[in-house]
């Protein structure tokens, strides 16, 4: 289905006070990087590009919540312009939070009532590398993908393409019909979105053209050695923002702030970076040095996310490179590891 | 048997907690108190699952019940006091509310300690989750071949449940084994004296058949279980529990991960041999 570019500007326009509509922009401080903002029509938002700074579990699992009692109605709210990097981590994160003997209550009202409306990528980030992990930079529906998107649009000159992800993704387009005039895509559109696929893969490659995409990640379990450990987390300054800002990224705190009998539990994000993380009360820790800590990182998104849900715990988004104040770049650890 | 099941928690919030009434406060040591409390509706668990227990504005920390599984309408929940959250528990008293949700985790397979002879490890507050356990058991004293306890604290004075030994060794198939790490000036002692571990060289119980179950600190843990594979148990009939950092106690906050596993939803109760070739289990 192909809807014109001022269409969908429409659609925004006219669903804005039914819907909580979130989207990038670019940043003030820096135009390169994008984060989601509540809709706004003076200023210009960006659907395609790349990824954002800000994962998009920062609107679905939010870094602070009170979790007891639970927010019973929270609005309606569409998410514009995930990349495909993001679809895989709520893949996780559904894994995790949305189980058969337990559901993390807020998580599902956020996510039952929020559509997402992803995006292809059209340009990359120095940092992106999806393409190791062999995830394209576009969502791509196959039989044992189920990509987590509602609807996706694909930018094609001054259109776009839209796909139906899901039920929801087919409600939503309904709407958008009401809005906007739809036709079928023609085959040179076809046959130019492939082009752009082709092109946006081929920059990937040629950004990571220093890393071999046949990683091997038994190595990061298998690798003992404190040695080799110390070394690669020397700059470490144990910030915890790699975790804080990877989409995956679920482990939290719970607070209590109960006033007698009337409970009350608060959530917050924790990260396994610090060193307080899993030490229990006598100060025991199994991870009590930062060497352990950081590997213990790369396991977890590795080899432990994967055994546990059958799935990547890394989605090579690239975020925790981009932030992290040492310049420490995950790709370069997983590289050194292989020649260990 | 009440249900084994772990909770089912895809209709309820699963951080919901429960009023729980301060019945009573027992002092069992200068460090460790039992607490008896009255959950506002009947409280079914399973003897090895834990609850977490929530001091209204100070915080919440997991504790394994120390009453039997077949007392519903109360629980006796024995603490030691080591940090922040325990310091405000023991500061409550008759009369106050606290709150507990759970229970979480999988109870002890009892059915395979049927027609065996039980071996229970424990140090120092260790004994408390042992001692729901062994109540549990003596309700069905029949249906197991015998008990023997091994039970170690730092001084007699530290020793918990003092007074319910002799109520104990009333049982013919229960056989009671107590050491103390130091007897320090003014105290008295006529059992064995050196850390737990030293009990073992008396039991008499074919190893080879039997199950051991240990809780204590963690460096009991370690040298114990080495100890119990000395003595001939089998790493799967050796049941530990692995008390770790835990917050939510059902897989989501992740603190507890010993590998693949979850401290608190695939235990906190492990049988050696499944854990054995995880990384950092005793610290
Ligand atoms: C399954 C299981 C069963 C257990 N059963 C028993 C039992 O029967 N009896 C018993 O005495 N003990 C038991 N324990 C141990 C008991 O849970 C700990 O002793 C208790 O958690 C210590 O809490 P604390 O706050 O007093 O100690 P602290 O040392 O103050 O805290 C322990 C950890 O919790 C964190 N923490 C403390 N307060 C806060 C806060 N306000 N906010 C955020 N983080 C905080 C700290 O970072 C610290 O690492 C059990 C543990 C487990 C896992
Ligand atoms: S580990 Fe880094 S690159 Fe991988 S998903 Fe997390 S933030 Fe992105
Ligand atoms: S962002 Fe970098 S410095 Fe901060 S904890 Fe992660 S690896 Fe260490």
């Amino acid at each position: 289905m192909i809807v014109s570019n001022s269409d969908i500007l429409k659609f925004f326009e006219n669903v804005k006070n039914d819907f909580d509509i979130f989207i990038p922009y670019a940043s003030e401080l820096d135009e390169d990087n994008l984060s989601y903002k509540k809709f706004s029509n003076n200023k210009e938002f960006i659907i395609n590009k790349y990824r954002t700074i800000d994962p998009v579990k920062t609107l679905l699992y939010l870094p602070s919540e009170r979790v007891l009692p639970v927010n019973p109605k929270v609005p309606k709210r569409i998410i514009v312009g995930v990349k495909n990097c993001d679809l895989r981590a709520l893949e996780v994160l559904d894994a995790a939070l949305l189980k058969d003997n337990f559901v993390e209550p807020n998580y599902k009202v956020w996510r039952d009532n929020t559509y997402i409306i992803s995006a292809d990528c059209t340009e990359a980030l120095s940092t992106c590398h999806c393409v190791l992990l062999d995830f394209p930079p576009y969502p791509e529906k196959t039989e044992d993908v189920s990509c987590s998107y509602d609807l996706n649009l694909i930018k094609v000159d001054d259109n776009y393409l839209i796909t139906v992800g899901s039920k929801k993704g087919e409600e939503l387009l309904e709407l958008i019909k009401k809005y906007c005039s739809v036709r079928d895509a023609s085959p040179e559109e076809k046959n130019k979105i492939e082009a752009q696929h082709a092109e946006i893969r081929k920059k990937l490659a040629d950004i990571n053209s220093d890393f071999s995409p046949d990683r091997k990640y038994d190595v990061i379990s298998d690798n003992k050695d404190e040695a080799t450990w110390k070394e690669l987390s020397a700059e470490c300054v144990e910030c915890g923002g790699c975790t804080n800002i990877c989409p995956t990224c679920y482990c939290i705190i719970l607070n209590d702030e109960s006033e007698k009998d009337c409970f009350k539990k608060v959530r917050t994000w924790d990260s396994c970076q610090l060193s307080g993380y899993a030490r229990v009360a006598g100060g025991d820790s199994p991870r009590a040095k930062l060497w352990e800590r950081f590997r213990n990182r790369y396991q977890c998104k590795f080899n432990i996310m994967e055994q546990n849900f059958s799935k990547s715990g890394c989605t090579g988004c690239g975020r925790c490179i981009s932030t992290c104040p040492a310049g420490i770049d995950l790709r370069e650890v997983i590289q050194s590891l292989q020649e260990v | 048997m009440p249900k084994v099941d772990a909770l089912d928690l895809t209709n309820l919030n699963p951080y919901d907690v429960l009023k729980a009434d301060v019945l009573d406060v027992i002092t069992e040591s200068p460090t460790i108190k039992t607490f008896r409390i009255k959950p506002e509706k009947p409280f079914e668990f399973v003897t090895g699952q834990f609850v977490e227990l929530t001091v209204p504005g100070i915080g919440e920390a997991p504790f394994t019940p120390s009453s039997s599984h077949y007392e519903k309408e109360e629980m006796d929940i024995t603490i030691m006091k080591v940090g922040f959250v325990t310091e405000a528990v023991h500061r409550v008293k008759r009369g106050d509310v606290l709150g507990i949700r759970g229970p979480y985790g999988k109870g002890y397979p009892l059915d395979k300690f049927k027609g065996k002879d039980v071996l229970i490890l424990g140090g120092g507050v260790g004994l408390a989750p042992l001692r729901c356990l062994l109540l549990t058991l003596i309700h069905d004293i029949d249906d197991y071949k015998s008990i023997t306890i091994c039970f170690g604290a730092r001084t007699p004075e530290d020793l918990i449940y003092k007074n319910q030994f002799d109520d104990w060794r009333k049982y013919d198939k229960i056989h009671i084994l107590r050491s103390v790490d130091m007897i320090p000036e003014g105290q008295k002692w006529d059992e064995k004296v050196g850390v737990v571990t030293v009990l073992l060289d008396d039991i008499k119980i074919n190893t080879k058949d039997a199950v051991a179950v240990a809780c204590g600190p963690p460096i009991m843990m370690k040298f114990g279980t080495f100890a119990l594979v000395d003595k001939g148990f089998k790493d799967e009939n050796i049941y530990l529990s692995m008390e770790k950092k835990m917050y939510c106690g059902f897989g989501q906050c992740r603190h507890c991960v010993i590998g693949k596993y979850y401290a608190c939803k695939d235990g906190p109760v492990f049988t050696y041999d499944v854990i054995k070739d995880e990384e950092k289990i005793w610290e």
